[in-house]
């Protein structure tokens, strides 16, 4: 582990050049270009709020703007490293198969390049919240949303240890991609993306253990972590479930690394 | 100091089937417990290079000489045995991997650095140099994917001979450019060689692998074959394994009443050679053994372009010196002299056959390969005699 951090400083400059290749390469030839990163979830989030409008009439199940445009700023920055992490080695294959570097630069970079698209969508997403806030509820943006870059970075964190699962998988079974598609979208319904914590909670008073399962997913306490941070009123439910919620990246980080670093030994063969 | 030593050193590869590995194909194989299908690359792989030599790995394709380029620079795992290495590892393999198409010449620049392990600093620092020598000026900041495939070499070997490696890995890539890039190209091996580097070279380009290298590796279906001087191995690759492989329509045939049994090539100090020079000698001894009393026999040779082209063919009739007679063991001796032939690699060919041309006693198609060098400027396939003159008044 600490040979790889080492490894990891050793390529910095490679790390560096990697994410500027994505960040500058994405977008180019497109008219629109780097707005592309802030539309995006933007367009989501209007189109979430027009469905549930539609499905409720008028502000159904207490669901508040802000909630979802939160939610669907985190669950993009996730949606966008598992998606650009499945190609990561796979569409590296020549320079993998030729050129001797730490692998886990690939993952890394894809990882890191979500983060700065993230960053940068945060700074709209303060904007509208904060318009939404004083609009409507003629409130402010909490003081914590300060520490909204650092949950950023453990998100960061979470995302990475997605990014080397898949991009393992993909190289051995390219059938990975297919199947994570199909997940990530079972997964944004049993993640409060579109919806709020509390909405799970009026659901958990008549089955208490849904709640705590609940809790167990970290995209769960990441984006409540999140609301909780910024919006007034929403609070992190501190339960010993929710902490161990904010555990389990840890330990799916450290399963990702062992998997991610035995199988690497191997892409050469495989791709 | 050794700079690289293989140890037992395999590779084995698990049979792929057709496309990309998918959960349904692999299936099958989980529920019945058996083992892949497989083959060895590589296998008992043994050599020792030392610091400062330039070693040039031959070997027909597939013979497995990538996949020991690809342990040396650990992309990739050995299955069985070791390779180590002292000192920094560079590859010289496949140009431009790892350019973008949508990336500016210059861009591509700092993007292959950072992949080849260069400091962004050096590049900074040399970026001019690297740009002349890419002969890119005026392009550099376009998009790589509007190059010519020329221009996208150039760029990316400019990047790659910036690397200050220890061991250098070159691998089937001086093929490219034109003929001024080549040279430049080959110049910066020689400035890699002086430095002190050691490199190795993987190339079908037998006469580049004899005039660089002080040792070559042969490598033949993922064995280990020989390692020694230059005109040794590629004689006897030539000899052994371009011939069974039938790139070459190397036979021998005949009744062998009469058989040729040893053939030497030597050159004008009587030295057995492979490699002939321009306007030098040639002598073919062939000793023969001749089972039973034949009358005039007659000896004949022919000489082949590695692509076929017949060049000349002659014999003891033609030229007017009959034998009358052998039996039991004799030699023959053809002298060529002076050599017209200029710079490649000719096959040829030897028979023995009857006055009346209607037995073949023995004939060997092919069989001998031979180098020619040429040190002179003149341009084409022979080197004809040539005397100017010039009168200013008729």
């Amino acid at each position: 582990m600490i040979q790889t951090i080492k490894d990891v400083f050793r390529y910095w400059d490679l790390l560096w050049n990697l994410v500027a290749r994505d960040l500058k390469t994405r977008y180019r030839g497109s008219i629109l270009g780097f707005l592309w990163t802030i539309l995006t979830p933007l367009f989501m989030a209007i189109i979430y709020i027009g469905f549930l409008r539609l499905l409720a009439g008028g502000r159904g199940f207490g669901i508040q703007y802000e909630d979802i445009i939160i939610g669907v700023f985190a669950w993009q920055f996730t949606v966008q490293c598992v998606n650009a992490g499945l190609n990561c080695v796979t569409g590296n294959s020549s320079l993998v198969k030729k050129v001797f570097f730490p692998r886990i630069i690939l993952p890394l970079s894809v990882s890191v390049t979500g983060l700065v698209n993230f960053l940068l969508t945060l700074v709209v997403q303060w904007v509208l919240v904060a318009i939404l806030l004083y609009n409507m509820k003629s409130t402010f943006l909490e003081v914590t949303t300060l520490w909204v870059p650092l949950m950023s970075l453990y998100h960061l964190l979470f995302n990475f240890s997605l990014v080397l699962l898949v991009a393992a998988a993909n190289v051995y079974f390219r059938d990975t991609q297919h199947i994570v598609n199909l997940l990530m979208s079972a997964w944004f319904f049993m993640s409060p993306v579109m919806y709020p914590l509390s909405l799970v909670e009026g659901v958990a008073r008549s089955h208490p253990w849904v709640a705590q399962v609940y809790l167990l997913n970290p995209m769960t306490v990441i984006i409540t972590g999140y609301r909780a941070m910024q919006l007034p009123g929403v609070s992190f439910p501190w339960t010993a479930t929710s902490v161990v919620g904010l555990l389990i990246p840890l330990v799916i980080m450290g399963a990702a690394y062992v998997v991610f670093q035995r199988s690497q030994r191997y892409f050469s063969d495989m791709l | 100091m050794i700079a690289i030593e293989a140890k037992g050193l395999g590779k084995w590869y698990r049979k792929q089937d057709i496309g990309t590995p998918t959960l349904l194909g692999a299936l099958p194989r989980w529920l019945s417990g058996a083992k892949a299908d497989g083959f060895w690359a590589l296998r008992d792989i043994n050599f020792k290079i030392h610091q400062g030599q330039t070693v040039g790995v031959i070997g027909p394709n597939g013979s497995g000489k990538s996949s020991l380029l690809g342990l040396i620079a650990q992309t990739m795992v050995p299955t069985e045995g070791t390779v180590r290495t002292t000192g920094r590892i560079s590859a010289l393999l496949e140009l431009g991997a790892g350019f973008h198409p949508d990336l500016s010449g210059r861009e591509n620049i700092y993007l292959n650095a950072a992949i080849l392990g260069i400091a962004r600093e050096d590049i900074r620092r040399r970026f001019d140099h690297i740009v002349d020598f890419a002969e890119l000026h005026g392009f550099i900041d376009m998009p790589v994917k509007h190059y010519s495939s020329g221009m996208y070499v150039r760029l990316a070997f400019s990047v790659a001979v910036e690397m200050n490696p220890d061991i250098l890995l070159i691998d089937e890539v001086l093929a490219v450019g034109d003929i001024s890039f080549q040279t430049k190209c080959l110049d910066r091996i020689r400035l890699f060689q002086k430095k002190g580097k050691t490199i190795l070279f993987v190339s079908h380009a037998l006469e580049t692998v004899e005039e660089f290298c002080s040792d070559v590796l042969l490598i033949h279906e993922g064995r280990f074959i020989m390692q020694g001087k230059p005109a040794d191995v590629i004689f006897s690759y030539l000899k052994s394994y371009m011939v069974k492989l039938g790139l070459f329509s190397v036979e021998e045939h005949g009744t062998r009443e009469v058989e040729m049994r040893s053939i030497r090539l030597l050159d004008a100090t009587g030295a057995e050679t492979s490699t002939f020079y321009t306007g030098g000698a040639m002598t073919v001894e062939i000793g023969y053994h001749a089972h039973r009393r034949i009358a005039t026999p007659v000896f004949g040779f022919s000489i082949k372009t590695g692509n076929g082209f017949y060049v000349f063919g002659s014999n003891t009739q033609i030229a007017k010196v009959p034998i009358a007679a052998i039996e039991g063991d004799g030699r023959v001796r053809l002298r060529i002299e002076p050599l017209a032939l200029k710079q490649g690699r000719f096959f040829l060919s030897l028979a023995v056959h009857s006055w009346d041309h209607k037995i073949q006693y023995h004939r060997q198609e092919d069989l001998h390969p031979f180098l020619i060098k040429d040190v002179s400027d003149d341009k084409g396939v022979f080197q004809l005699n040539c005397v100017w003159e010039h009168q200013p008044k008729p």
